[in-house]
């Protein structure tokens, strides 16, 4: 303000005395782009002047009361250094009520492993998890997550991801990355999330059938994401082959592995999808053991997925409203030989595909409220006559199940749901399932993959 | 099968040498961070926002098309202090090692500015808390230009062959700004002192900067949806306290600012809040412009 008096009061006084010759005019322009000069270079002075200040005065709040250790000594003051480098640790609760109307849930057709059945009735609390996760160092990144689940009226520990992960320092070409260890590998859309981020509170049939809920052998995945303005990631892995639909790994490297592609895009501003396709294979000498081990197959299997994701948000303000509408498909191949201890029916010789798939579709209409509906069927091999009357002859019947959830939202951190299931996985069977669920999550906590 | 694999390895390492864009890439989170590249690197840089006007940053999905963005970028620029904190992390693990963290590619914001509303101490208890302090740190004109000195030092950085070519457009961005800030702060004079009610703290910068009273907020606690109970609290509290305005930005909803209005008779305005907040708001200066015209058509009117 005062240089502007001042620039002000000059250029007056100089303007009434240069009204006497011309030849001041041009005086007038050299003085007067002069003090705008001076005027400029003051005020840019006063504004690094303010700016250091603030910057120093947010510094002085933020030291405060952590001190240097000045009375190391003493004891009292002292800081332990190593907790700066704990990791981030994040919890999440999760439990259900569950009413069923049929006592037995089976599927037609189909032997399941043990996570892949019907959930526990009544009052649960369903898997409990713990994750740590951290940057060991500037190249590679950890994250271990432990589940404590109720199996067998025990409580146990389930170790569901411990793995590394290459980072950008690590010098591998811009957009290819390494994992390895144990992790919700890379197959259809859901088997990468955990189950406490779905959208219903059970996995649909052919996660259950195909994967036993999900697939997380031990094992190490590469991904590699092209440099094209469209996004399209290729990737693939190779497993032990512990983990359904394998089982009973003799340790040989290279007989179990996955390759998949994706791509995704944008449509406009509110509307957005991915497609991928994925092949896992193996070869295991070992065998799968399900229905709590009466049935054995032992043989090669292959496992085609196709998914598909399409959200729209109006707008494009996903938190306010939002439609997410998902698809996949799975194909299995199998060829070698399935037993079936109940059913007495020795070793028989199967060379058949079954196949399985879901579709669902969510719609948040409120920020913190969302309804959804999914439809899954399935569709068993044809068997043999060898296994007649086994847990694998569906007898013509498609298992199908209709669901219906509404949720509740009050943050990110907390979810209440409440789910509808009608299913009809075995002929004459029609189970009504009512679930309620809570979800809690405290602590650190990860940002979401789309 | 091994061959496959080795196949897919090998073809996709080969597509790889196919990029090579003399300009630099720069990858905004905000749009008023791709507006400021755009003023500072002209036609040398190639610009994308990650999200639109109508978006609330805080809320955005990782979705593949950012993805791909991310992976291709030289420089990241985004407000930091934890807006973005829920997808930007999943972005930067495909990205180069230019836009780590620390890198000459990552350019925080808020870190080259002083950060205002630091929480002494953080609970989930009380909200969608920022650790960090409050991230919306665009909306005061010095702090603009704070990171326009910033990101311009880095865009030489990345881009030595253009470096009196941007250093030229920064100190002409320079020039018109403090022109500019002179001129909105004669404005402003007007506007001094007013009390106003926000919906989130989206505007506790520019309310620092134009010495408004943020009286109270909408939102219960910071992300926590605005509900009846707290509303009926407010309405009690502007009883006694004089309003003169209820903002918000073109992204929140407006059920409650318009149920306040209608109640207290105190008129809701939404401000641009970043570029593309409105038609008219096309650039940063434009922002500023269109902000205290707003607020002084809604003042004046009373």
């Amino acid at each position: 303000m005062k240089t502007k008096l001042a620039a002000f009061a000059a250029i007056t006084i100089i303007a009434c005395n240069a009204m006497t010759s011309k030849a001041a005019a041009e005086d007038i322009t050299a003085i007067r782009a002069e003090i705008k000069q001076l005027e400029e270079s003051y005020e840019t002075r006063i504004d690094e002047l303010e700016t250091r200040l603030k910057m120093m005065e947010a510094t002085e709040s933020r030291t405060v009361g952590s001190e240097g250790p000045s009375n190391a000594g003493a004891g009292g003051d002292r800081r332990i250094f190593n907790n700066t480098f704990n990791p981030s640790i994040g919890v999440i609760l999760n439990g259900k009520y569950s009413d069923f109307s049929e006592t037995t849930s089976e599927f037609a057709g189909f032997a399941v492993g043990e996570e892949g059945e019907r959930g526990r009735e009544g009052l649960a609390i369903d898997e409990s998890e713990i994750n740590f996760s951290a940057s060991v160092d500037d190249k590679f990144y950890s994250s271990l997550t432990a589940a404590i689940v109720r199996e067998d009226g025990e409580d146990k520990i389930e170790l569901e991801e411990a793995y590394a992960q290459t980072m950008a320092d690590f010098g591998l070409p811009t957009g290819l990355s390494a994992k390895a260890g144990r992790a919700f590998w890379t197959l259809g859309y859901l088997n990468e999330h955990h189950a406490h981020a779905d959208d219903f509170a059970d996995r649909p049939l052919p996660y259950r059938v195909f994967l036993n809920k999900s697939f997380n052998d031990d094992g190490m995945e590469f991904s590699y994401v092209l440099p094209t303005d469209l996004y399209a990631e290729v990737g693939g892995g190779l497993f032990r082959g512990d983990d359904f639909p394998f089982g009973n790994a003799d340790g040989e490297i290279f007989r179990q592995w996955s390759s998949y592609a994706r791509v995704g895009g944008d449509i406009g501003n509110a509307q957005s999808w991915r497609l991928g396709g994925y092949l896992l294979s193996g070869e295991p000498t070992g065998g799968r053991a399900s229905n709590e081990d009466t049935v054995t197959f032992i043989g090669d299997t292959k496992l085609y997925v196709t998914d598909l994701r399409y959200t729209w948000a109006p707008g494009g303000n996903s938190r306010q409203n939002e439609v997410i509408l998902q698809g996949e498909y799975f194909w299995r191949d199998e060829s070698g030989t399935y037993e079936d201890t109940n059913a007495a029916t020795g070793a028989v010789n199967l060379d058949d595909s079954s196949s399985g798939w879901y579709a669902q579709a969510v719609y948040k209409f409120n920020p913190r409220w969302r309804i959804g509906g999914r439809y899954s069927r399935l569709e068993a091999a044809n068997v043999p006559a060898g296994l007649a009357g086994s847990a694998l002859d569906a007898s013509g019947h498609d298992p199908e199940a209709y669901g219906a959830m509404v949720d509740w939202t009050n943050s990110e951190f907390s979810r209440f749901r409440v789910q509808f299931n009608h299913e009809k996985l075995s002929d004459g069977q029609n189970d009504n399932q009512l679930i309620t669920q809570y979800i809690m999550s405290f602590g650190a906590h990860g940002a979401h993959k789309y | 099968m091994i061959k496959l694999i080795v196949l897919i390895l090998a073809g996709s390492l080969y597509v790889t040498p196919l990029i090579a864009q003399a300009e630099v890439n720069i990858f905004a989170c905000e749009p008023e961070w791709e507006a400021l590249a755009k003023e500072l690197g002209g036609n040398r840089v190639q610009t994308f926002s990650a999200t639109h006007a109508k978006q609330n940053p805080h809320y955005i999905r990782a979705r593949p098309s950012l993805i791909a963005k991310a992976r291709n970028a030289d420089l990241v620029i985004c407000s930091g202090a934890g807006l973005e904190v829920g997808w930007l992390p999943l972005l930067l693990q495909k990205g180069t090692v230019d836009v780590q963290p620390g890198a000459v590619g990552h350019l925080m914001a808020s870190e080259y500015v002083p950060v205002i509303e630091k929480p002494t101490s953080v609970d989930r208890s009380m909200g969608d808390v920022h650790p960090e302090g409050n991230p919306h740190i665009h909306l005061n004109p010095h702090n603009v230009l704070l990171v326009a000195k910033e990101l311009v030092r880095r865009m030489k950085k990345l881009d030595s062959a253009n470096t009196e070519f941007f250093q030229k457009r920064v100190t002409d961005f320079e020039i018109r700004w403090r022109q500019a800030i002179i001129d909105w702060e004669e404005q402003a004079n007007f506007i001094t002192g007013s009390s106003v009610v926000v919906h989130h703290k989206s505007f506790s910068y520019l309310n620092n900067w134009l010495e408004l009273k943020q009286v109270a907020s909408l939102e219960p606690k910071p992300g926590i949806p605005p509900n009846v109970q707290h509303l009926e609290g407010l309405l009690q509290q502007l009883s006694t306290e004089e309003v003169d305005i209820i903002i918000r930005t073109p992204y929140e909803p407006d059920e409650a600012s318009e149920w306040l209005s209608d109640k207290t008779g105190i008129p809701a305005l939404i401000l641009p809040y970043t570029i593309g907040g409105d038609a008219e708001t096309g650039d940063l200066f434009a922002l500023f412009d269109r902000t205290l015209v707003l607020l002084k058509g809604a003042l004046r009117d009373q």
